[in-house]
């Protein structure tokens, strides 16, 4: 078995670069196929979902929670926890006993609001 | 036949390990520098589960005739001897990274993506630590690599690079790499100030996207797929980690996920650790080379920590202020040490600021980074013999 070798600078440069540019499209190219995953399963998702509410509802459902949620439009979600009489400290708290109680991880769960009773 | 009590005790003592050790004054240096780390294992709890096997697996190899780390002329093989099959046969990192698969939760990194930019831009270190170990040390290439891998802070890659291109050096390397992993809230926080600024360390994160069980279950088998079918040689590494994490996601193997991150994942840390610690013998590491290594080690991790934090300054600015640029000192892969430290350094500038989740992506994504650039070392270096 022969012995390696000292390169030189060029040749050094050369396989440091090549190397740093592997991982970077390497892990961008996963950045895409995570994205696709979640585009698909977002789409699959949301069709099983939209098929199983478009499933006609039960005759016997009464008729005044659906008149409650038609009084309040979803708006959209803009990814920001809204605090409501309530610190962010306390909010911090909050959460970590939520998550501690329930042992869902933090990152399963999605506070929205959180807001003094 | 004449008996004489002063020369059986005479005998005795001539051939036990005092005497032994008065003819090799090197192996008491080693057998020092074992007790410095049992006491950073044990007293400053300094990455304890690995250092203290390591530290005792080098104290028995260099107690003198005990034969435990050694093949005697018959061909038997010590005790430890027998363990560092598992590290030659590349056997032990890879199982390790299953446990790591099963114990971490790549939510975060599928919740936001772009985390795996820093995790690939905090591998900088490994490269620039690469031409450091040639151009300024002198290292041939193979050694070059190794010890750039130390950059990654991920202990059981660097093992298994150094195991495959340069055996020799194991020790060194291996006790560079979970020792500065065991410093990273000292090597950190001084890097992260001083690349970014304060109003920058005070940015909230927005709350990450819930990830379904479904993205979680083909995000490992996609990643195999995907990493594996590029680079062939990240097979052990990045197949065990995605099957381990498949194991916990799957909902359906909860038994072999407790193994992998449990029961296996200890043994496979005495083992590992006893290994390790055997092959740190006088003649092999003391000397000039480990010392350098511990250099360029140190050098490999600052520079991955820095090239973290200025993709993160980066991701910031394009952002226009939605990422916290401390994150990006996480994509140094020691999980979740490093996702702490970006934690702790972002509530000290802003007390109701809580990093932790969106630094565990980068983290995370940093394990898969490091992987993949010792697939490329793996792939590159011997063709260059």
């Amino acid at each position: 078995m022969g012995e390696y070798s000292v390169l030189g600078v060029g040749e050094s440069l050369l396989i440091a670069l090549s190397g740093f540019l592997t991982v970077f499209c390497m892990l961008l190219f996963l950045i895409l196929i995570i994205k696709i995953i979640s585009f698909a399963v977002t789409k699959i998702e949301g069709t099983g979902k939209a098929a199983a509410s478009a499933a006609p509802a039960p005759s016997s459902a009464p008729a005044a929670p659906a008149a409650k949620a038609e009084e309040k439009p979803a708006k959209p979600w803009d990814g920001k926890l809204q605090l409501i009489d309530c610190d962010e400290e306390t909010a911090a708290c909050i959460m970590a006993i939520i998550s501690d109680e329930t042992d869902i991880p933090l990152d399963e769960l999605q506070f929205r609001r959180i807001a003094a009773l | 036949m004449n008996f004489s009590i002063t020369a059986v005790i005479g005998e005795i003592l001539s051939g036990s390990g005092y005497a032994a050790l008065l003819q090799e004054p090197k192996t008491i240096i080693m057998i020092l520098i074992a007790f410095l780390l049992l006491y950073m294992g044990i007293g400053k709890k300094f990455e304890p589960l690995l250092l203290v096997p390591i530290a005792f697996g080098m104290l028995l190899a260099n107690l003198p005739n005990s034969g435990i780390a050694i093949i005697s002329e018959e061909g038997h093989r010590g005790l430890l001897k027998i363990f560092a099959l598992g590290i030659e046969n590349e056997v032990y990192p890879p199982l390790i990274f299953m446990g790591v698969g099963a114990m971490t939760d790549f939510g975060p990194l599928i919740a936001r993506p772009s985390s795996l930019i820093l995790g690939a831009a905090a591998q900088f270190g490994i490269f620039t630590a690469f031409l450091g170990s040639m151009l300024l040390c002198g290292f041939p290439v193979n050694v070059a690599a190794a010890i750039g891998i130390i950059g990654g802070a991920d202990g059981p890659t660097a093992i298994l690079v150094t195991s495959r291109l340069a055996a020799e050096y194991l020790p060194a390397i291996s006790i560079a790499a979970y020792s500065y992993m065991a410093l990273i809230p000292m090597i950190q926080p001084p890097i992260m100030k001083a690349f970014t600024r304060k109003k920058d360390r005070e940015i909230k994160m927005m709350q990450l996207r819930p990830v379904s069980k479904t993205e979680k279950i083909i995000f490992p088998i996609a990643v195999a797929t995907v990493v594996i079918l590029l680079l062939p040689d990240t097979a052990p590494l990045i197949g065990m980690l995605m099957l381990g994490n498949l194991f916990k996601e799957s909902g359906v193997t909860d038994r072999l996920s407790d193994v992998a991150q449990n029961a296996l994942c200890n043994v496979l840390s005495i083992l590992l650790g006893l290994s390790v610690g055997s092959m740190a013998v006088a003649e092999t590491f003391l000397t000039l080379q480990t010392i350098m290594i511990i250099a360029m080690g140190l050098i490999a991790f600052c520079l991955s920590t820095f090239g973290g934090v200025i993709f993160g300054n980066i991701m910031c600015w394009v952002t226009k202020g939605k990422i916290n640029p401390l994150i990006g000192s996480a994509g140094v892969s020691a999980v979740p040490m490093a996702a702490r430290v970006a934690q702790q350094v972002g509530q000290k500038e802003n007390p109701s600021n809580f990093l932790l989740m969106h630094a565990m992506g980068p983290n995370v994504a940093g394990v898969i980074g490091s992987a993949v650039a010792a697939g490329f070392f793996l792939t590159l270096v011997p063709m260059l013999l």
